[in-house]
C-alpha cells in the first residue's frame, strides 16, 4: 500500500471499466475499495452513487452524492447525482434545488436545462395540486382531444356508442366485453369520459333526491376495481334502470386490478340513467391514491397517461354527498372535525379539485366513526374519528335520521353503529383477495327509509392479482 | 381444522415451498429500496427492485425483520457472541452479513435449506464479492470447503438438506463442526408450517435434545382458524402450496405448546400486531411516513395472523427466558 493515491486510482479505473460493462456490483465493489484507500475523493463517491442508482439503491446513492458534495461543493456531477437520487425517492423539490445550481453554474448546458425544466414541471404540478383552489384555470385534457376524428379500426369488434350515445344495448355489450377481459376502444372510453364529466359538473356538491313511497334505491359501498363482484351485484340485485336506482358510494378504483372496467361501467350507467344512477366521490378518486394503489398504472397500461389525466378531471367533479328525502345523508368517509357543519355548507363546497388536507371536503372523504364520544386523531393520519355524540348533534342540527357511509372494510359487509345513526356499507367482498369479508348493499324504500341489508360473497375472477398495476415510480431520466 | 386437499405430488408441493423464498426476497428487496430498513446485501440476491408491493406488505416485513432481529441480537449479546446460530429454511437471508457488519457474529453461523435453494445461494455467494469477501476474510485458510450443495468456512456454513429428515440434518451439521455445548439459537421463518405437525415436532424435539442451552425462534402464521386464515390457505393452495402444519398455527397457545411438549423449558409468543406496537416507536413512525396506508385494517389483519414464538432452555443460566420485547 505504498502509494495509496495511485492504487486508489487504479481501483477506480477498474470500477469504471466494470461500470461500462454494466457490471454494477463489481463497480460498486471497486469504488468502495478505492474509497478505503482514499476516503476524501468526491469522484469516487459520485461514481459509486451512479452505480447505486443503476441498482435502484436510491438511499445509498443519495448518501454517496451528499458525501461527494460535502468533500467538494463545486463538484457539478455531485449535484446531478443528488438530484437524480432525490427524483427517484420522490423528493422533487430537493432535486429541483440541485438542478437549479447546475444550470446556474453551467448556463449553456442544454442537458442540465432540460432536466431542470422536467423537474420543475413535476414540482409545479404537485404545487398546483396542493394549492387551495385558485383563480388560475388549469387547461383541460378535453380541449386537446379530437374525439370526432378518432377512428375505430375495422378489426375492432367490441361495443361502440350508438350515435355517440350510451344505450342499454351498448352497456350490456360492454359488460360482456369486459367480462372476457377485452378492452373498450379508446374513442368510446373518451366519449364516455367527456360526456360524464359534463353531466357531473352540472351537479351540486350535495345531491338531493326524493324517493316516492313506492320507490326504492340500492346503496353500494367501496368496489375497488373488483369488476366480477360488481357484475355479481347486478346479477343478484338486477341491472340499474329507472325503476332500479343505485347509488355507489365512492372508492370504485384502486387495489383491485379491474378498476378501468368498474369505472367505465359505472360512468356508462350514469350517462344512461342520469337521474336514477348516482356516484359519489371516495378518497380513492384522487391523484395521490391512484398513483400509489394501481388505478393510474392500470389506465396507463391499458390506455395512456392522457386518459388518466382525464379520469382525474372527471373524478374532481364527482359530488361529495347525497341526501335522500331530506332524512338520510350518504357520503364516503363520514362527518366533520368540527361541530356546526350544515347541509348548506356542503352544497357550497367548491369541489373541482384534489381534496385539501383538512376541512369539510377532506372529512367527507376520509373520516371514520368511533365507538366513544367526542373526536380523536384519525388512525389514518388524515381527518378525524367521530363519536356517537358528534353524529347525534349533526343529525339534529340538520334534521336528518341517519348517515350511510363506506370507507372501511367490514367482515359482514356492513356495520350499524352509533345506535343505528351511522351505517357502514362495503361492497368489495374478499377485499384484496385476502380479507375473506362479505360484501353488502342496502335497500332503502321511500315508504319507510329503513335500511335493509343484503350480503354477498366473492365470485372468482381471472388471474390478475390485486394491485397488479401499482408500479414503482416511473423511470426517471437517469444520467 | 379446515379440509385440505392432500398433496397431489410431493415434488410439486416442495417446489411450491421453495418458491416462497423468492416471495420473501422480492418483498424484502422492495421494502429496503423504499427505505424501510437497510440491507445492502439483498440486492445481490434479487437484482432489480421489481413490482411494487402494497404498503401493508412492506410494513409487515418490516415488523418481521425488526422483530426477529431484536430477539436474535439479544441472544447473541447475552451469550457475548460465544454461541452458534442455525437458520433453518434460511432461503436467501442476509443475516450473516449483517451480523458481521455489526460485529455481532456468533462463533459459527449455519444455514440450512433445500439443496436447490442452497445451490442458488452458493452460486450468488461465489459470484458476488460483497457476499464472498466477508466469508473469506473470516476463514483461516486460503480455501473454503465447497461443493454443489454446501459451503463451509470457519464462521459460516450453508448446508443443503431436507429438514424433515432430522437424523440426516443432525449428521450434516455435526460434520461441519456443530458444537452442541455452545449456546445455540435456532431460527425458522415460515418453515415449520410447510411440514406436518409430526415432522416439525421431530425437528423441534431434536433441537431440545441436542442443545442444553438454546433458544428457538419461530416466525409464522397464527390464528388461522378464522375467515382470513381460511382465505390465506385457499390462496396458497391455488399455488400448490399446502400449509401442512397449520394445525399448530391455531393460536399463540398452540404455537407455544409445540415447544413445551417437546422438551423446551419456556415458551413465549406474541402476534405481530403486538410486536409492531412494541418496536421502537420513533422508527415505526418513520416507516409509516414512507408510504401512506389507505386501509389500516389490512395491516392489522395481516399482522394478527403472524406470530413470533420463542422457546428456551437454559442449563447455563444465561437468563434466556428473560429475553423479550
Amino acid at each position: 500500500m505504498a502509494e495509496g493515491g495511485n492504487d486508489a486510482e487504479l481501483l477506480k479505473e477498474k470500477a469504471n471499466k466494470y461500470f461500462k460493462e454494466k457490471d454494477y456490483e463489481n463497480a460498486i465493489k471497486y469504488y468502495s475499495e478505492a474509497l478505503e484507500l482514499n476516503s476524501s475523493n468526491a469522484i469516487y463517491y459520485s461514481n459509486r452513487s451512479l452505480a447505486y442508482l443503476r441498482t435502484e439503491c436510491y438511499g445509498y446513492a443519495l448518501a454517496d452524492a451528499t458525501k461527494a458534495l460535502e468533500i467538494d461543493k463545486n463538484y457539478i456531477k455531485g449535484y446531478y447525482r443528488r438530484a437524480t437520487s432525490n427524483m427517484a425517492l420522490g423528493k422533487f423539490k430537493a432535486a429541483l434545488k440541485d438542478y437549479e445550481t447546475v444550470v446556474r453554474v453551467r448556463p449553456n448546458d442544454k442537458d442540465a436545462r432540460m432536466k431542470y425544466q422536467e423537474c420543475n414541471k413535476i414540482v409545479k404540478q404537485k404545487a398546483f395540486e396542493r394549492a387551495i383552489a385558485s383563480d388560475e384555470t388549469k387547461k383541460s385534457v378535453v380541449d386537446s382531444l379530437d374525439i370526432e376524428n378518432m377512428t375505430i379500426e375495422d378489426d375492432y369488434v367490441g361495443p361502440k356508442l350508438e350515435d355517440g350515445k350510451v344505450t342499454l344495448k351498448f352497456m350490456k355489450e360492454m359488460m360482456d366485453w369486459f367480462k372476457d377481459q377485452n378492452k373498450l376502444h379508446r374513442k368510446c372510453a373518451y366519449q364516455i369520459l367527456v360526456q360524464v364529466k359534463d353531466v357531473l359538473s352540472k351537479l351540486p356538491s350535495l345531491v338531493e333526491i326524493e324517493l316516492k313511497e313506492t320507490e326504492k334505491i340500492t346503496i353500494c359501498g367501496d368496489t375497488h376495481g373488483q369488476y366480477y363482484d360488481l357484475l355479481n351485484i347486478f346479477k343478484l340485485n338486477g341491472l340499474p334502470s329507472e325503476t332500479n336506482p343505485y347509488l355507489f358510494n365512492g372508492d370504485f378504483v384502486d387495489r383491485g386490478s379491474f378498476s378501468v372496467e368498474v369505472i367505465l361501467t359505472l360512468f356508462g350507467f350514469k350517462l344512461l340513467y342520469p337521474n336514477n344512477f348516482h356516484v359519489l366521490r371516495g378518497n380513492h378518486e384522487t391523484d395521490n391514491m391512484n398513483q400509489m394503489y394501481g388505478f393510474e398504472g392500470e389506465v396507463k397500461a391499458k390506455y395512456t397517461g392522457q386518459m388518466f389525466q382525464l379520469f382525474s378531471e372527471v373524478f374532481q367533479w364527482l359530488p361529495l354527498a347525497q341526501c335522500i328525502n331530506s332524512k338520510v345523508l350518504v357520503m364516503h368517509g363520514g362527518l366533520f372535525s368540527e361541530d356546526g357543519v350544515t347541509l348548506e355548507d356542503l352544497r357550497k363546497i367548491d369541489r373541482n379539485r384534489q381534496p385539501p388536507d383538512s376541512g369539510p371536503m377532506c372529512d367527507l372523504l376520509w373520516s371514520d366513526p368511533q365507538p366513544q364520544n367526542g373526536r380523536s386523531v384519525s388512525k389514518r393520519g388524515v381527518s378525524c374519528q367521530f363519536g356517537p355524540d358528534v353524529t347525534e348533534r349533526f343529525l339534529e342540527q340538520n334534521k336528518l335520521d341517519y348517515i350511510v357511509r363506506s370507507h372501511e372494510v367490514k367482515a359482514e359487509g356492513y356495520e350499524v353503529t352509533h345506535s343505528g345513526k351511522c351505517i357502514t356499507v362495503f361492497s368489495a367482498p374478499n377485499y384484496c383477495d385476502q380479507m375473506g369479508n362479505k360484501g353488502a348493499y342496502i335497500h332503502l324504500r321511500g315508504s319507510d327509509l329503513k335500511p335493509e341489508f343484503h350480503q354477498f360473497t366473492a365470485v372468482p375472477h381471472p388471474n390478475v392479482k390485486p394491485m397488479a398495476y401499482a408500479n414503482t415510480l416511473m423511470q426517471l431520466g437517469m444520467m | 381444522m379446515a379440509a385440505r386437499q392432500p398433496f397431489t405430488d410431493t415434488d410439486t408441493a416442495d417446489e411450491a415451498v421453495r418458491a416462497t423464498c423468492d416471495d420473501a426476497t422480492t418483498c424484502k428487496r422492495f421494502a429496503t429500496s423504499k427505505g424501510y430498513w437497510k440491507d445492502p446485501y439483498i440486492q445481490y440476491f434479487a437484482r432489480s427492485v421489481g413490482e411494487r408491493k402494497a404498503p401493508e406488505i412492506n410494513r409487515g416485513y418490516y415488523a418481521r425483520v425488526q422483530g426477529v432481529n431484536h430477539l436474535l441480537d439479544a441472544f447473541i449479546k447475552k451469550a457475548e457472541c460465544d454461541c452458534q446460530v442455525i437458520n433453518l429454511g434460511a432461503g436467501l437471508d442476509t443475516t450473516f452479513w449483517r451480523l458481521k457488519d455489526e460485529n455481532l457474529m456468533p462463533r459459527k453461523f449455519f444455514e440450512v435449506d433445500f439443496p436447490t435453494v442452497v445451490a442458488r445461494k452458493i452460486h450468488n455467494i461465489k459470484t458476488k464479492p460483497p457476499l464472498s469477501k466477508p466469508i473469506i476474510e473470516t476463514h483461516s485458510t486460503d480455501s473454503l470447503l465447497l461443493d454443489a450443495h454446501s459451503l463451509d468456512s470457519d464462521r459460516y456454513c450453508i448446508i443443503g438438506a431436507d429438514l424433515r429428515d432430522v437424523s440426516n440434518l443432525d449428521e450434516k451439521l455435526k460434520k461441519f463442526q456443530l458444537n452442541p455445548e455452545l449456546p445455540t439459537l435456532l431460527l425458522s421463518e415460515c418453515v415449520l408450517v410447510y411440514m406436518t405437525p409430526s415432522q416439525s415436532s421431530n425437528l423441534v424435539h431434536w433441537a431440545a435434545e441436542t442443545f442444553h442451552t438454546a433458544m428457538f425462534i419461530n416466525y409464522e402464521q397464527v390464528n388461522m382458524s378464522d375467515r382470513f386464515g381460511q382465505v390465506m390457505i385457499e390462496n396458497l393452495q391455488r399455488r400448490q402450496c399446502t400449509l401442512a402444519g397449520v394445525e399448530a398455527c391455531q393460536s399463540l397457545d398452540s404455537q407455544k405448546e409445540r415447544f413445551l411438549k417437546t422438551g423446551w423449558e419456556n415458551a413465549d409468543a406474541l402476534d405481530m400486531m403486538t410486536v409492531y406496537s412494541m418496536l421502537p416507536q420513533d422508527d415505526v413512525a418513520r416507516i409509516e411516513r414512507l408510504e401512506f396506508l389507505d386501509e389500516r385494517e389490512l395491516l392489522q389483519q395481516l399482522l394478527q395472523h403472524y406470530s413470533i414464538c420463542w422457546a428456551s432452555k437454559d442449563k447455563h443460566n444465561l437468563g434466556l427466558s428473560q429475553l423479550a420485547f
